[in-house]
This record gives structure tokens, sequence and C-alpha cells, in this order.
């Protein structure tokens, strides 16, 4: 039987291997359009230039061996079917290999040019598939986020509606309620809080989508973030009768982390685990490190409940998915907060999964960076790699003015701040360390600027005129200004070394401003 | 000074109502525009001390209001907070810089709401902060 012409792409190192797999083609195709490589760089760059119909793919080549010469034949071209030429010892492996995205595969010495024949027909035929479905899946997707875009902004008019007028309600604007009247209306609002919650969540999978969720990281305490989940889950863990358990590192060093992200992360998987798990059970919250994996620390929420089915398992990250077992529909969410986890989890460059066995509870694990100085101070490096000459620091000391109003904005005026000081830097020479939160007293800021004492005053004093001219800050804050120069190290010695030298000054030098503040009951950075 | 006068520009009846109830519960004289056009006429006619401005509205949206604000040296220095619907990753930022003071979304924390308003017209609120920047340390606050 011939064929239509086929461009076949061959990569085979082995030169019999290789002629043989002409031949059975020149049997079936009278016109057979085979281009031979017999190593993997140029069979991408040929996949690249000319995109050929198929490609038949030995795997262990003189240039990349196994699992990732598939891999990257699959990730240059996703349409473009592959055919895996396999040893018979290696026949586990092309196995895996068509679960994750080859066509087929044939092992050596048991095809002739019939199976080699159908084995590509069947390839490209299900490639084809793939790629329309794929197709029409991305159009759904896109529909499905303007109709979300859309949807939710009109539901937030009526719902504003109710909101208002059972606050007024609540709130006694129109005539005394009695208790009983109280309670109803505390119920509506109850509902309206979880819809309002609900609208959140559609428009932030849709945002995480078109990535356009914005991290604001700084320095942050895992054991006080554990301690702040604690404090947020315990009544509602005790109406379950489910026990809390926390297990954090000692001395576990301060994340980079967005700390509202991050509450956010702990708050999706803790309403998770509470929610699958019976009266009785435990929740466990872990932070630590790990010595192979020295960049992040590892947390994770793990549960008694009734885990998660293999089934389901690479499911539960994907928007929508919501398993149908024994959760109760007045727990029921949208089946959105896994998804977006995921997405903030990755955002901050670390990963997530999840362990469970059915029946046996499940442990979902994330990863967070840590914090590192010297990475931070990557702009006290000039173009041709030394250090500046000269190094300042700069304490901006906020506090909220004695009143209601700048107490109840306090965050608000932070953010403003923060906004402020990285407008006045100059990026590619000053950094703004990230604030470690502050307390409701007061906060530091921290520049690290590549100027001596002069230059600083000039930037101290830009900085003013900026927070003078933020009438949000003006309005609710005071605040204090002080430069001290960074002495340097002075002997010869790698850049990386420098740099490190540099940051642990910084480092003592924060310290020290901080046991002074505290001290002075100024404002402070560290609220321990 | 007598009360303070608050100008609501807002198309949505309920809401404007809503809020009407709050302002008088809390003192204050309300003034109302529903689109673009009646909000710069209402504010020059009325002198509000604050604007609660909506950004979804006809006859050009709140942008357009602020803008004309600004352009308007009677008005320019009236300070606005923008309520709406919209979200605020995409709104929140372009509002500030258009002049408004503050951002709520709907629906709002009334409490924080009124701490806002409360807050711009406190009269504690007229120019502190006077750092002087020969000096190295600086004490905002007396």
């Amino acid at each position: 039987m011939s064929e239509s012409a086929e461009r076949v792409l061959l990569i085979e190192d082995n030169p019999g291997d290789a002629d043989f797999v002409r031949d059975q083609l020149a049997q079936e195709y009278v016109d057979a359009d085979v281009t031979h490589v017999d190593r993997l760089s140029e069979g991408l760059q040929f996949l690249s230039e000319k995109g050929p119909g198929l490609v038949l793919l030995d795997l262990n080549l003189p240039d990349s061996q196994g699992a990732e010469t598939y891999r990257r034949v699959l990730d240059n071209a996703p349409n473009v079917p592959v055919v895996i030429l396999s040893g018979q010892q290696d026949e586990e492996l092309a196995i895996r290999a068509v679960h994750q995205g080859v066509q087929d595969y044939l092992v050596k010495g048991e095809f002739d040019s019939k199976k080699l024949a159908r084995a590509m027909r069947y390839a490209r035929e299900r490639q084809a598939l793939l790629t329309s479905l794929q197709m029409s899946r991305q159009q759904q997707l896109q529909f499905k986020d303007q109709f979300l875009s859309h949807v939710s902004h009109e539901l937030r008019t009526p719902l504003t509606s109710i909101h208002q007028f059972v606050t007024i309600l609540l709130d006694g604007l129109a005539g005394p309620i009695q208790g009983e009247q109280r309670e109803y209306l505390e119920i509506i609002l109850r509902g309206v809080n979880q819809l309002r919650a609900m609208i959140g969540d559609l428009l932030e999978a849709t945002r995480a989508e078109g990535s356009k969720l914005r991290l604001e990281p700084r320095c942050l305490s895992l054991e006080e973030l554990v301690q702040q989940v604690v404090l947020l889950f315990q009544n509602s863990a005790a109406d379950a009768k489910i026990h809390l358990r926390t297990e954090v590192e000692r001395h576990l060093p301060f994340a980079y982390a967005d700390p509202d992200r991050m509450l956010q992360v702990f708050t999706n998987l803790m309403d998770n685990a509470l929610k699958f798990t019976a009266p009785g059970g435990t929740v466990t919250l872990r932070a630590h490190t790990v010595a192979a994996d020295a960049e992040f620390a590892y947390i994770s929420v793990s549960d008694t409940g009734c885990g998660i089915s293999p089934e389901a398992k690479p499911l539960i990250f994907e928007r929508m998915y919501q398993e149908d077992s024994s959760i109760d529909r007045s727990k029921k969410g949208l089946g959105l907060g896994l998804y977006i986890t995921r997405h903030l989890v990755r955002l901050h460059g670390g990963r997530i999964w999840v362990e469970s066995e059915q029946g046996q509870g499940s442990t979902f694990t994330f990863t967070v960076p840590l914090f590192s100085l010297p990475k931070l101070l990557l702009p006290l490096i000039t173009e041709n790699g030394r250090l500046r000459d000269a190094v300042s620091l700069i304490d901006v000391m906020l506090a909220p003015l004695p009143t209601e109003t700048a107490r109840q904005c306090w965050k608000e005026t932070q953010r403003r701040c923060t906004e402020v000081l990285q407008r006045c830097i100059q990026p590619t020479k000053d950094v703004v360390l990230p604030s470690r939160g502050g307390s409701t007293e007061g906060d530091t800021f921290f520049i690290v600027a590549s100027t001596a004492r002069q230059g600083a005053a000039i930037l101290s004093k830009r900085i003013c005129d900026q927070l003078e001219g933020c009438p949000p800050i003006k309005l609710n804050s005071s605040w204090k200004l002080e430069i001290r120069p960074v002495p340097l190290p002075s002997e010869e010695n790698s850049l990386d070394h420098l740099v490190r030298q540099v940051a642990e000054q910084i480092t003592s030098m924060i310290r020290l401003t901080i046991q002074q503040n505290k001290e002075t009951g100024c404002a402070t950075g560290d609220h321990e | 000074m007598g009360r303070a006068k608050i100008l609501i520009v807002e198309d949505d009846e309920d809401f404007r109502r809503s809020l009407n109830v709050r302002l008088r519960a809390q003192n204050y004289d309300t003034v109302f525009a529903g689109d673009a056009f009646a909000a710069i006429a209402a504010a020059t006619k009325e002198k509000p001390q604050v604007i609660l401005l909506d950004l979804g509205l006809p006859a050009g949206d709140g942008f357009v209001v602020m803008e004309r604000l600004q352009k308007n040296a009677a008005l320019a220095c009236v300070p606005v907070i923008v309520i709406t619907c919209r979200e605020p990753w995409k709104n929140r930022e372009r509002a500030l810089k258009a002049g408004a003071c503050a951002f709520f979304q709907k629906p709002p924390d009334n409490y924080e709401l009124m701490a806002a308003i409360r807050n711009i017209l406190a009269p504690q609120n007229n120019g502190h902060n006077d750092a002087d920047p020969t000096l190295l340390t600086e004490q905002a606050t007396p």
C-alpha cells in the first residue's frame, strides 16, 4: 500500500538501524521524503527550520540520553507527532514517553514496513485530534475568561444593594431591630460575604490565567505567618472538633514573599484540610528547611481526612475541579481554590504538590524562596563587575499619627510609603529593602544607596518632598530619616565574598536600628 | 463652619440611597449627581468638601470627571473618593494617579469608608510634617 508523500525526520545514530528504517519507509511510501540526522541538536535545528510531518526518534543519541531526548523534542515541536524507535531494554521508558505526549513507539527488530506505516498513520491522526482539541479548549478558556469578568462585574451591583441595606438595618440606621431579626439579618450578611468571596475567587482565577497578579514580596517570618494562620483557624477547627498542630523548625530563616498572598495560600489549604477532615481528626502545619534545597522553605498542611483518589490527583490543581465525594453542599465553593493557590506559589518561584492515600489523609506541600540579602544587593555591583565606591544606608522611620483614622489607614500608608520610596531611588544603583511589615506602632524602611553621605542627603530630601506631596501619607503619619555610611570591605576578595560582607555589615546596622528603636519605643520594623 | 457637604456622584439609585442614609446618620449634608456632566455642575454650584465618585457613569466615566475637576482651579483641591464595581488591580492605581485620595470596591466596607471621610475632614490634618531637608535627621511631626 502506498501513501502520499510523508516528510519524515529520522533521528538515529546507529547507521544500520537508520538504513533499515529508510528501506522500510521506501517500501511503503513511493516518494518518502526522509531527512536523517544522528545528533539531537541537528534534529532540533531541523525541527525549528523545516517543521517535518513526523519524527522517528531513537532515545539514546551521542548528545542526549533517555527521557531527556523526547522531552526536548516535545518542548521544541509540541505539534509534530513523534514515534520512538526503542531498544528492547528501554521499552518501559518508551511506554512512559507515550504517557507524556509521544504518540507511539516501535521496538527495534520487531517491526516491519507495515507496522511502521501503521504506527506513523495513527500517530499523525492522534496528533491532529489533539491539536484541534487544544485549539477548541483555548477558545473555550478565552470565552470563559471574558464571560467570568463580565458576570462578576454585573453580580456586584445587586450584591452591593443587599450588602448596603442589610448593614444599614444591622447598624440600626432604619430603627431598632430585635434579637431574632438581628439573627436572620446576620445570616443574610454571612451569605452576602460568602458570595462576595466567590466573586473575588472568580476574578482571581481569571487574573491568574492572564498572569495579571502582582506580588509585593517582603522579608517574612514564617513562624509568625504560621501563628497567624493558627489564630485565624483555631475557632473553626474547634467547632469542627479537629485538632490543630504545628511543627515549625527552630530558627527558621526569613522567607522572601508577599505576606497577603502567602496567607491566601495557607487559607486555601487550611479551608480544604478542615473541609475534608472528620471530627476527631488532626490538621498539622509544618514549616522547615531541606538541606538539599537551601534556597527554599518547605511548608505543608496535612490532614487525616478522606484522602484523594488516584484518578483525582492530577486534576485537583485544575480550575473548576471538585471531587463529588461526601462533602456537604454548604461547604462548597467554586473549585478555584487550589488552582489559584498553585498559581500564587508558582508566582513566588515555588512548587506545590500533594501526597495522598485514599482514606489516609492528604499532605499538601509548597516551597517558598528564602530571603537572601546578598541577592538583593545586586545594584551595588557596577557594570564592570566591581563593588561601588561608596554605600549608604538610609532609615526611613514611619509612624501613624495618634488618631483613630490614621491607625485604620496604617496599612495603606505603609504601602504608599513603599511606592514613594521605590519612585525616589534609582533602581540600577539603589535598593529599597523589603519591609518586615512593621507593627501598628510604626515601620522602618531601609534603603541601600550607592552613594556617599552627600548623595544620600540629596536622595533623603527627594524622599521627604515626595512623602510631603502624598496626601494619604502626609495626613496620617510622621516620619524621620537617618543616613549612615556603610563601611566597605577593603581587602581584595572575590566579588561574591565582598557583597556577602556588605550584606553582613548592613544586617548588623539594621539590627542595631531595630534594637535602638525598641528601646526608645520608636517606629520599629520588628515585633518580636 | 457648619455641617460638611458631600457630593455623591452615582447612577445607581439604590447605592446612592444607601450612602445617603449612612452619611446623614453621621451628620453630613448630601447632594447628588447621576452622570459626569451633572457632577461638574453640582461640584461648581454646591462646593462640597468631599466627592464620592463612581467610575461607570453615563456621559463620560469617573476618570473624565476627575480630569475636569483637576483642570478647574476652584475644584482641583476637593478630595475625591472612588467607589466602584470595577476591579481594583486595573483601576486603583489609575484612579489615585488621576487625583482620587482613596479607592473602594463595591460593596465597600462602610466603616472604612466613613473613617476615610472623617479623616479627610478632620481639622488637625492641615499640614504637618514640616521636614527640614537641610538636616540629616528629621523629625516630622511636633
